[in-house]
């Protein structure tokens, strides 16, 4: 019976074999808290928003930069060079005065701090290929999630689309260079949280889910079914966690998921920018393809249209459930938040779609 | 102006309680005349002794200054009088022009024929109906065009409307009411019974307030406002703010209790998206034919999704697919109609057999029933919704439209729901007894049920809502907080 019926199932679209999305609603109610926020600085696709002794830094292309965050509210900073590195920045983690940076060619670079000048290129002889989230757990001790095991981090489209789940998450000893895999077979682990208790907490974007990896080792589920794909994780002052969604989840990509053949003949043959996949960027191109019509009305794309992109931070309670959220929608920019840092001025966010960084302020300072 | 209808002394029992009793009544040619008062006061029984629907038990009813005694519709129509009711009496399997132009028909009937004449007289009317629809396809706005397209086909002298605007959109309102003032300058006498009084006091040259079977006043509209019109009618003081916010702050969020993702059917639900949590009153504001009805009764089990793709229905965290409502009902889904008439009740039945079958459907098959249950539970059910019923043998046709309604929720609540689903549930319904439902429904959410509440009446929305979810073209579109929500915004969203 059980057969017969993942066979309907699967012949009529339902069940584990269906392609609805979960809606934005409760804590993750739309709203314009993010297209309306403070833009603080710019630059080309930032990413990876760490605090680094009274500054933040964040990465840009290949470029680490810093900036001060005693600027006025409202007012724009600038941002100044920090290092630059010979691809671009993946992931970057934080601690004291050391900085541990994952590039797209691939491995780990530290530094300063005591472990200045390390490189990490492998785990257990296999190489890290595709660094998208760092820790630091303690000065010596270092949390890596390799998104996948065949795709650099710039081609994460193209894991997604190949049900890419070859992600792994591990500890590495900077002082001995001993490592320790605590999980494999992710779906692209993307956002890494130390826990006080000594757990880990891990997105898995394309399972659309935060796990909890257990000091035992024991992987449970925090958060399922996110209508967003998760990215960075940034730890909250409330208790609980910031989470950045990187780009929502549409019933035109997950009806493509679920169809090898079109997916293959598509990114054989259309150029990546046009795939029916996420993007980070609002759509710049009438090219670019659309779920559904009726979404624009007098040249304006509806703010409920079902775009490949959007912008989204949520902040987690202490049970790691949405307890508020912060939005950019379909007819806005500030699309493709992949990191959020909670500063005391407020959220600040990294947005690639406006190439901007952004500061929502804390309710009473509204 | 001369006198075209008039009652004197009119009165109407029924297994000897009185309806109305000893009522005079004037209607002027020319006139448009509005009937308010809450459920129960009468209305609907006086105007259907003008029509010839029932006949009175006592007094006289003259027409053009004659005693007449209309046994039937057809008799009163002859004469000159017409009733379109508030629940509409169209036969649902025929097509539009054949429900206008039912019980007219020639021996040799020429199809062609009358479904130009439909066509043509659709389109003198501004009525945006296809003759050749089926009624049963039309939604509640085109089904009551239709029976107001009867009507004037059939050039009455005197048109009796019951709620007339209770289904339309404030565009197809105003499209009635430039209707309405063509007729009156044809001559033709109106007969407007509302419960918005607002609308009355815009559309009526005299109002007549009804309370307990008896008129209460009749005056020139000028001379009445809002205030004195709710005095006569309820006969105490009611509430003057019967649509403000009571309390501004919303319930908090309970469990999620129901996720719709990407649900369809057809052109009228596209990709529907919206959850619903328990302890909180979820308002779903939409235009009419925005797919609202439709989401609902999928939820149900009333309407199928489409069979391929047709999005998911989470209940309590599982996917759920009911063939027929009794499935859903089993799991705590309940579904209050907005057509009471066609869906909310068995108008052959009584109360307590109304309310039994409702619980056997909640329930395991029993091989019998006992009526003294039955009764029990009726009686228990008219005490705690204030049904004004003789008793629980009282059958739901012989109750005002209010206390139906009332048994149509009392039908769900038996049910013992966790989600109870209302659509437009203060349709055709007084403001004593709108109170009362709002109340009602209230004290549910605070009892920690989900609700949805449909209406596209926006005062109710914002009153009652903790939240507000806007539907357009078949999905929800926008989502309000309670606090935040203005009706301008809410419209907005709806509409552009």
């Amino acid at each position: 019976m059980s057969a017969l019926a993942r066979f309907i199932d699967y012949f009529r679209g339902s069940g584990e074999y269906s392609v609805s999305v979960p809606p934005f609603d409760g804590a993750l109610r739309p709203n314009e808290r993010l297209e309306t926020a403070l833009e603080l600085v710019q630059a080309p696709e930032p990413d990876n928003l760490v605090t680094l002794a009274d500054g933040v830094v964040f990465s840009s292309a290949d470029s680490l930069l810093r900036f001060e965050l005693d600027a006025p509210a409202g007012a724009h900073t600038s941002a100044v060079p920090l290092h630059r590195l010979p691809s671009t920045v993946t992931a970057l983690a934080a601690r004291d005065e050391a900085l541990a940076i994952g590039l797209e060619q691939g491995g780990i670079v530290i530094l300063g701090g005591r472990h200045d000048g390390a490189t990490i290129s492998a785990l257990d002889g296999v190489a890290i290929n595709c660094p998208t989230a760092l820790a630091f757990e303690d000065a010596d001790t270092l949390l890596l999630a390799n998104g996948s095991a065949s795709h650099p981090p710039s081609r994460w489209k193209s894991d997604l689309l190949d049900g890419g789940s070859s992600g792994t998450v591990a500890r590495i000893d900077l002082g001995t260079r001993r490592t320790a895999r605590l999980a494999a077979g992710l779906a692209y682990p993307l956002g890494l949280l130390p826990l006080a208790d000594g757990g880990l907490l891990v997105a898995e974007s394309w399972r659309h889910r935060l796990i909890r990896l257990d000091v035992s080792g024991k992987i449970s589920r925090v958060l399922e079914n996110l209508p967003a794909y998760p990215g960075r994780l940034a730890p909250c002052r409330e208790g609980g966690a910031w989470l950045a969604l990187f780009a929502p989840r549409r019933r035109l990509v997950e009806f493509v998921l679920r169809e090898p053949a079109y997916r293959q003949r598509m990114m054989t043959e259309i150029p990546s920018e046009y795939w029916i996949a996420p993007t980070l960027r609002p759509m710049a191109s009438f090219l670019e393809p659309l779920q559904g019509g009726m979404l624009k009305q007098l040249a304006r794309l509806k703010p409920w249209a079902p775009s490949r992109s959007y912008g989204l931070a949520v902040r987690l309670d202490a049970k790691f459930r949405p307890a508020e959220s912060f939005h950019s929608r379909a007819d806005g920019c500030r699309h493709g938040v992949r990191s959020v840092l909670e500063v005391s001025a407020g959220l600040l966010a990294a947005s690639a779609g406006a190439d901007a960084i952004v500061i929502v302020p804390r309710p009473e300072e509204h | 102006m001369s006198t075209i209808l008039e009652l004197r002394r009119v009165t109407k029992q029924y297994r000897g309680v009185a309806a109305i009793a000893n009522v005079d009544f004037a209607l002027r040619t020319g006139e448009v005349h509005a009937i308010v008062g809450e459920n129960g006061a009468g209305k609907s029984t006086m105007t259907k002794i003008m029509a010839g629907v029932t006949t009175p038990s006592g007094g006289e009813v003259l027409f053009d200054g004659k005693p007449v005694s209309f046994a039937t519709p057809r008799a009163a129509l002859n004469a000159g009088v017409a009733m379109v009711f508030q629940e509409n009496s169209l036969v649902p399997s025929m097509t539009v022009a054949q429900n206008v132009f039912l019980g007219d028909e020639k021996f040799f009937n020429r199809m062609r024929g009358v479904y130009i004449a439909a066509q043509q007289l659709m389109g003198s009317l501004n009525f945006g109906v296809d003759p050749w629809a089926t009624v049963a396809t039309l939604g509640a706005a085109k089904k009551q065009m239709v029976e107001i397209a009867r009507a004037v086909r059939q050039q009455a002298r005197v048109i009796i409307f019951d709620e007339p605007t209770a289904s339309l959109t404030p565009e197809e309102i105003q499209l009635f009411f430039a209707l309405i003032e063509r007729l009156k300058r044809r001559g033709v006498s109106i007969i407007f019974i509302s419960h918005a009084i607002e609308e009355a006091l815009t559309i009526a040259d005299r109002i007549t307030v009804m309370r307990d079977g008896a008129v209460i006043t009749c005056e020139e509209s000028a001379k009445l406002d809002r205030e004195s019109i709710i005095r006569a009618m309820v006969g105490r003081s009611l509430s003057t703010a019967l649509y403000s916010k009571e309390d501004a702050s919303a319930r908090p969020i309970g469990p999620q209790i129901l996720s719709v993702q990407d649900l369809s059917m057809g052109n009228a639900v596209r990709n529907n998206s919206f959850s619903i949590y328990g302890g909180q009153i979820t308002g779903m504001f939409g235009l009419i034919g925005s797919g609202r009805t439709e989401t609902a009764k999928i939820i149900a089990g009333v309407l199928k999704r489409r069979f391929f793709h047709g999005g998911e229905v989470l209940y309590q965290g599982k996917p759920v697919r009911y063939g027929i409502p009794r499935g859903a009902i089993q799991d705590g889904i309940v579904y209050v109609t907005e057509d009471r008439k066609l869906e909310g009740f068995f108008g052959s039945m009584s109360i307590a057999q109304n309310l039994q079958v409702a619980q056997l459907a909640a329930n395991r098959p029993v091989l019998f029933v006992r009526m003294n249950a039955a009764k029990d539970l009726a009686r228990q059910w008219i005490e705690q919704l204030q049904i004004r019923a003789i008793d629980g043998d009282a059958h739901v046709t012989e109750l005002s439209g209010g206390n139906q309604q009332k048994v149509v929720i009392a039908r769900s609540l038996v049910q013992k729901p966790k989600l109870v689903i209302f659509d437009e549930p203060t349709r055709g319904v007084d403001v004593g007894a709108i109170a009362e439902i709002h109340a009602l429904i209230r004290r549910l959410a605070d009892e920690g049920l989900g609700i949805l509440l449909i209406s596209s009446y926006l005062p109710e929305v914002l009153n009652l809502s903790d939240r507000i979810l806007v539907s357009q073209r078949g999905r929800i579109v926008e989502e309000f907080n309670a606090a935040d929500a203005d009706e301008e915004s809410i419209m907005y969203a709806a509409v552009h």
